[in-house]
């Protein structure tokens, strides 16, 4: 039986049992304090959802993140290499490399042998001890493999083999202006030429996996179409002439920009060779060589911008120059030749003669500010330092005045020649191509007529009958140049039968718009030369079939008068 | 009091489902950006072996010997015309 309760007048009774009620004041909590920190907690919590809520609201930026742990990069992202009309030269594509966990290599001796069936060159005692390796848990194996060799790694079916994507460097035009570009390691950095450039310029990203550049492509001065015909011809001379290697410059002589560059044999870009063997360097940079009479271009245009000569004052060659114990002899009988002549006949004395009367000092200061004695830098790479005699004498100045004695970079005589064939200025050699109407840096070195002057000079050496350089002519085309035939010395002597020959053309001469310098390393004397091995038979007809190649290309359109009809 | 204890429950929770509305909808955002990203990328890569399979089919050293072969030559000065002669303007 239940209780009852009943109030009445403040009193609460149970089953009879009269207690008394609170007043009702005290129906209020009785721990205030409590009550107010709960709401407070209550609020605060609020307070921060709503926050969240407005900041999600107002911040959001379209781009949400994912925070991962971002793993070290292991490569780079390089961007596409191009020629001046925008053909590619090289690009980075996606390839797959062959890694392996020996963890999860379950039969070794299988994994090995199935292997090699694919990479027979792989050393099989250290895969073996690689795989047979369960501390460690990424070992690569193979990179950069193409995508048939991939397919065929795959299809072994071993376990504990996998593939990762990475970026690899492709060269599409394979050995084509290979010293130029240079190339890159197996984490895609670069060991040398432009691609080192890129480097040293910041122009590469770190990247983790395969993310290819987002850079636009750097643009080089070449035109592969050119480059391929100078390296054509060049190996063709090599072929003819049975010589040991050959190479080759193309300059723009306004803008100074290589447009083909090339040196024979040729190296493959996509396989660079940390230590390149002495013949496949890139002659055109980095070796230095006594260039002949070539070098004749220098010593006229200084005895004439000096005014101390003009092309037609005479100059005595009678005898022999003879300073201390050596005598510098000549082949062109007794007699005086003009300036003009010591130039297109190809004068030792003459030459010496006007080297003398400048003086060493004069000389020294006069090729200094052809850029000649310093040691030059291009965004291929750092040229090779120039060789200069220890002391600057009288029989210096006299060997140096025909192209002996002082030893240059062929990019570097031929950044020189080009100021002397150009109206007098000189303008530093690029790889880079230079922005339509960008301003191009320019120094003064003679005066424009004396390079007129030298340019007729040069015509009359290929035109005119008695020219050293007549086999450099080609029909439609008006050429001028100047031949050399340097001895090489071997053992502090010179090897009549070991030279270099070579040919500084300039076209068309009348005024000037390229360069043209070809080498031609030891030739033998073969039918083809006529049994010669100095440059008029050799460096020179090598040039005239160049420039009758290359001149339409380049958009020199060739001179009526001096084509024969069909 | 009971009234503000009611209201706040149905303002947390209405908070709580808006943010997980929120974060599904984010993480399906990123879902879709990563997709095409690495669509992006897939498609990047392809051009890029493209572009260099047709600069490697065009190199010069390839096409030189095909075009001889069909007897294209470099063009000879006498194959050049000087407009202005040639129409007598």
């Amino acid at each position: 039986m239940g209780r009852s309760v009943t109030i009445s007048s403040g009193l609460i009774s149970v089953a009879g049992r009269p207690r008394p009620a609170p007043p009702l004041a005290e129906a209020t909590p009785r721990h205030p304090l409590r009550s107010a920190s709960v709401m407070l907690v209550i609020l605060a919590a609020f307070a921060s959802v709503g926050t969240q809520l407005v900041r999600l609201a107002l911040m959001n930026d379209g781009a949400p993140g994912v925070a991962i742990s971002t793993p070290v990069a292991t490569s780079v992202a390089r961007p596409d290499l191009v020629d001046r009309r925008g053909r590619l030269l090289a690009s980075d594509v996606e390839m797959p490399s062959l890694y392996a966990d020996p963890l999860l290599v379950v039969d070794r001796d299988e994994a090995v042998e199935k292997l090699r069936s694919v990479f027979p060159d792989l050393d099989e005692r250290a895969l073996r001890e690689t795989l047979g390796d369960k501390s460690r848990r990424f070992e690569w194996i193979r990179r950069g493999l193409a995508p048939r060799t991939a397919q065929r790694v795959h299809n072994l079916g071993l376990p504990g083999l996998a593939f990762r994507e990475e970026l690899r460097r492709a060269y599409p035009a394979g050995r084509l202006a290979g010293h130029v570009l240079g190339g890159v390691n197996v984490d895609n950095r670069a060991v040398a030429g432009i691609e080192q450039y890129l480097d040293r310029e910041g122009l590469v990203d770190p990247v983790v996996g395969a993310q290819p550049s987002t850079r636009p492509a750097v643009a080089l001065s070449l035109d592969l179409s050119v480059q391929h015909a100078l390296e054509s011809e060049l190996s063709d001379a090599v072929t003819t002439y049975r010589a040991k290697g050959a190479a080759g410059v193309v300059l723009d002589v306004e803008s100074g920009e290589v447009i083909a560059s090339a040196s024979l044999p040729r190296i493959d870009p996509a396989h660079p060779d940390a230590t390149p063997k002495p013949q496949e360097i890139d002659r055109v940079i980095s070796g230095t060589y006594e260039l002949g009479s070539i070098f004749k271009m220098m010593t006229v245009a200084m005895a004439l911008d000096s005014g101390a000569v003009t092309s037609s004052t005479p100059i005595d060659v009678s005898q022999p120059l003879s300073v201390g114990r050596f005598t510098i002899k000549d082949h062109h009988g007794g007699g005086s030749l003009s300036v003009h002549d010591v130039f297109v006949k190809s004068s030792n004395v003459g030459s010496g003669q006007l080297a003398l009367q400048a003086g060493a000092e004069k000389q020294r200061a006069f090729l200094a500010s052809l850029g000649l004695t310093e040691r030059m830098a291009t965004e291929a790479g750092t040229l090779a330092a120039p060789l200069l005699p220890r002391t600057w004498g009288e029989i210096e100045t006299i060997t140096i005045g025909y192209g002996h004695g002082l030893a240059v970079a062929p990019l570097q005589f031929a950044a020189a020649a080009a100021a002397l064939v150009n109206g007098g200025e000189y303008v530093a050699p690029t790889f880079l191509k230079r922005p339509t109407g960008a301003a191009i840096a320019r120094r003064r070195v003679i005066a424009k007529e004396t390079s007129a002057a030298l340019r007729e000079m040069m015509r009359a050496n290929v035109e005119d009958r008695g020219g050293t350089g007549r086999r450099a002519a080609a029909e439609g085309y008006r050429i001028g140049g100047k031949t050399g035939t340097a001895e090489i010395a071997v053992k502090g002597r010179y090897n009549p039968n070991a030279v270099i020959a070579s040919f500084v053309g300039a076209f068309p001469i009348d005024a000037p718009r390229y360069l043209t310098l070809v080498l031609v390393f030891q030739p033998a004397r073969t039918v083809a030369s006529g049994g010669e091995i100095t440059a008029s038979h050799t460096a020179a007809p090598v040039t005239g079939k160049l420039v009758a190649r290359i001149a339409p290309l380049l958009g020199i359109a060739p001179q009526r008068s001096n084509v024969r009809d069909l | 009091m009971r009234l503000l204890m009611l209201s706040s429950v149905f303002l947390a929770l209405s908070g709580a489902v808006l943010l997980y509305a929120l974060n599904n909808e984010t993480r399906a955002l990123e879902a879709r950006v990563q997709a095409q990203e690495r669509q992006a990328a897939r498609l990047r890569s392809d051009i890029a072996v493209l572009k260099a399979e047709r600069a490697h089919l065009a190199r010069p050293e390839r096409m030189e010997p095909a075009a001889r072969a069909i007897g294209l030559q470099p063009p000879r000065p006498a194959q050049f015309a000087d407009a202005y002669t040639e129409t007598g303007r």
